[in-house]
């Protein structure tokens, strides 16, 4: 059963016309990008600091609730900053063109669990190149979830919405081991010697998150260890919390597709641009939670323009839905908890057995190699 | 100390919150302020800076890559100290305005005392040698007065035992740097000879020759104004013609002849044509295709630099550019800038490059 009713399959020409337009809006705003951007980025490396040293040190004082409240809250709201305005639009590389060592995409550490590098290859190579590609995107699910029915049921998924909670609740913990693909390893496709390899620098990094929130702020603050120490527990799962839920909701809604491996076949920048729109979906909102979500809110410019400072996404997309309008395409987008009720619907519908309508027709041509011979 | 604080607080998290406190305090950054500004010439600015205690000092006739954000940008270029290190570690840089020079003019035009530019170490090899003795000819055009005076300063403060010969060429007397001090250097220091030379004017001072006068760089004409060249040790420096043509006429003649360029790769649009790219990490030079994205162009040269999309989206393959002209394949725009992040899978070569691979 193929629902035609929101996305209009486009002829290869009209792709190719779609495509053009994106591009020339990516141009556009390039041209634009100079001491605004560069002056945002630093403001938000400020806020991340000022916020950090806040939150920090009002934990000292965590005896006394309201500080503590206060102090864990600031750190978990400076941890988000670092990790999504910060750390993930600087990884993309969204500010090389700056020329500043401490804001390169290929250098940047974050305060997180999970190493920059392996982010580097899951999620900036992987995940943005083959977004939704099932068997290429790891992201489905995250190799833990059954999201789509197109995964594979297997009985285990009836706890999936216990699993989903646990995982939300150690998101970045998820995320550091992703690339391990302990999996491979369990089924005995991976040689212990090999696993311990890979998990040298994750293990290093682990570690240095651990001592520093759990062990070194606890001691500095002598005989408030304890509150600190919870301070410190609890803004790490807040951000967890929320940086889960800003990611499902950009490609785990009811509307947003999958698609197979051959759509790969000779994609043109038309088709994966159209890709990228079909796989994504946004949250609406106003700047603060744009700010709060890295610009993430803005998922489908994000998934077209990953290079391009994330705080130009707002500024582009009102050009972006309307190409969309015009090709026949819809623009996913609504409310966070709108968005997010249907992210855990479907971790609970996939949770039971369910079965594939098939894929919806991005085109209505046949792919090209095969109109050629 | 830094020892101590090292696996507590990231080199950069402690720049920020040195930098509210002093702007040069750093970790580990060569940072200098500018403390002085005065003009040297039409058109030339001298920057008296005051580096941290990460830069780690120069020997006269060297280099430093001097960093200043522009709009938001940081560019990078070389400048050479036109004084000798002092007590005090203040360099002071000269820096002549190049129409459409986009580091020059923020030098020249908006860099106050107060500011902060970053530094590099102290790079090359126009230096004294430890006993210097002999004769030396200095021969310097236009900007490339900086290194070399930086040498003629360092051998009048210690009377070095040389015979020393300046040839400084500019284009009007207006442009002429250095022109009272070396002037009097010439009249008290009898082992030290200069020799002005101007090529868009003519002048009416005694001791300045005219390109109409025939003082283009000639063979006959520098071996009239420097006797006993073959005997002489020869530094140059200037745009890549000059120094072409001082290469020609002395470096086979001269002693010893060394010379430092300070123009870009020429640019080709010749997209069936090679150019020679350097591989600075790896040492290798090769001769690649200047129409084909430089990753496939490397991975035919049984390269593997590391990549990942190859359309421009996923960053990865990304690496330093040091020098050269790149072309966007995307955008078709071009850039000359030196880089950190530049994606090969998606740019090509259209001069010459030195990349970070």
């Amino acid at each position: 059963m193929t629902d035609t009713s929101i996305n209009r399959p486009l002829s290869a020409e009209e792709l190719d016309r779609f495509g053009a337009e994106l591009d020339a809006l990516r141009a556009r705003t390039v041209a634009k990008i100079g001491a605004e951007d560069a002056r945002y980025i630093r403001r938000i490396v400020k806020a991340v600091r000022y916020t950090e040293v806040a939150g920090r040190g009002l934990l000292f004082f965590g005896l006394f609730p309201p500080a503590w409240i206060l102090g864990t809250l600031l750190l978990g709201l400076s941890k988000i900053l670092e990790n999504m305005e910060l750390g993930h639009n600087v990884i993309h590389g969204q500010y090389d063109w700056m020329n500043d060592p401490t804001l390169n995409g290929k250098t940047y550490e974050w305060d997180i669990v999970g190493t920059a590098d392996n982010w580097r290859k899951t999620h900036n190579y992987k995940h943005h190149t083959y977004t939704n590609i099932r068997g290429l995107d790891d992201d489905i699910g995250y190799g833990v979830l059954r999201i789509f029915p197109e995964q594979k049921w297997k009985p285990i998924y009836l706890a999936q919405p216990l699993f989903a909670v646990i995982f939300a609740l150690l998101f970045e913990w998820g995320v550091a081991i992703q690339d391990l693909r302990l999996g491979r390893w369990m089924q005995g496709k991976m040689s212990g010697a090999q696993l311990r390899k890979e998990f040298a620098p994750v293990g290093r990094k682990m570690r240095r998150q651990i001592i520093k929130d759990y062990v070194v702020f606890p001691l500095l603050a002598g005989p408030f260890f304890l509150p600190v120490l919870t301070g410190n527990v609890v803004a790490n799962i807040l951000r967890s919390l929320w940086t889960y839920t800003v990611i499902f909701c950009g490609h785990f809604t009811a509307d947003v597709e999958t698609f197979p491996k051959s759509v790969l076949r000779n994609e043109s920048r038309g088709h994966w641009y159209l890709r990228q729109l079909r796989g994504s979906s946004n949250l609406s909102g106003g700047p603060l939670l744009h700010i709060m979500t890295g610009n993430l809110s803005h998922q489908i410019e994000h998934h077209m323009f990953p290079d391009i400072p994330a705080r130009r996404y707002a500024e582009v997309a009102p050009e972006i839905r309307e190409i969309c309008a015009r090709y026949g395409q819809r623009y996913n987008t609504g409310s966070l908890p709108k968005q997010f009720g249907q992210v855990i619907w479907r971790i609970l519908r996939h949770s039971l057995p369910s079965r594939p309508r098939g894929d919806r027709a991005l085109t209505l041509d046949p792919p090209r190699d095969v109109a050629a011979a | 100390m830094s020892r101590l604080l090292k696996p507590l607080i990231a080199p950069d998290v402690f720049d920020f919150w040195a930098s509210r406190f002093n702007p040069t305090w750093s970790w580990e950054r060569p940072l200098a302020r500018v403390i002085e500004r005065r003009q040297e010439a039409r058109d030339s600015v001298t920057l008296v800076l005051q580096p941290n205690r990460h830069f780690t000092g120069f020997k006269p006739g060297q280099h430093i890559n001097v960093t200043a954000e522009i709009d938001g940008v940081r560019v990078t270029r070389s400048y050479s100290p036109t004084g000798i290190p002092r007590a005090d570690r203040r360099i002071a840089l000269t820096v002549k305005r190049i129409d459409g020079g986009r580091m020059s003019t923020q030098l020249c035009d908006h860099t106050q005392v107060g500011d902060v530019l970053e530094l590099s170490p102290a790079f090359g090899e126009m230096t004294w040698p430890q006993a210097a003795d002999g004769r030396w000819l200095l021969l310097a055009a236009g900007s490339g007065i900086t290194p070399l005076m930086s040498l003629t300063r360092a051998w009048a403060a210690a009377s070095m035992p040389t015979e020393l010969t300046l040839i400084y060429w500019a284009r009007t007397a207006a442009d002429l740097c250095f022109a009272d001090e070396l002037r009097a250097l010439a009249a008290r220091e009898p082992r030290f000879h200069l020799q002005l030379v101007l090529t868009r004017e003519t002048a009416s001072l005694d001791d300045v020759a005219c390109t109409e006068h025939g003082a283009h760089l000639t063979t006959e004409w520098l071996q009239q104004q420097v006797p006993g060249l073959e005997q002489s040790r020869v530094y140059a420096c200037g745009p890549a013609s000059f120094v072409d043509d001082a290469r020609q006429i002395a470096g086979s003649r001269a002693e010893q002849f060394h010379a430092e360029a300070f123009t870009l790769p020429a640019v080709t649009d010749d997209i069936h044509g090679t150019v020679r790219v350097e591989l600075r990490a790896t040492g290798r030079t090769l001769e690649l295709p200047a129409g084909q994205p430089l990753l496939s162009a490397l991975e035919a040269q049984g390269i593997r630099p590391a990549h990942g999309c190859r359309m421009g989206i996923c960053n990865t393959c990304a690496c330093g550019k040091f020098a050269g002209t790149t072309q966007d394949l995307n955008t078709g725009e071009r850039h000359s800038e030196p880089t950190a992040a530049l994606r090969i899978c998606i740019s090509r070569a259209c001069s010459d490059l030195t990349l970070d691979l």
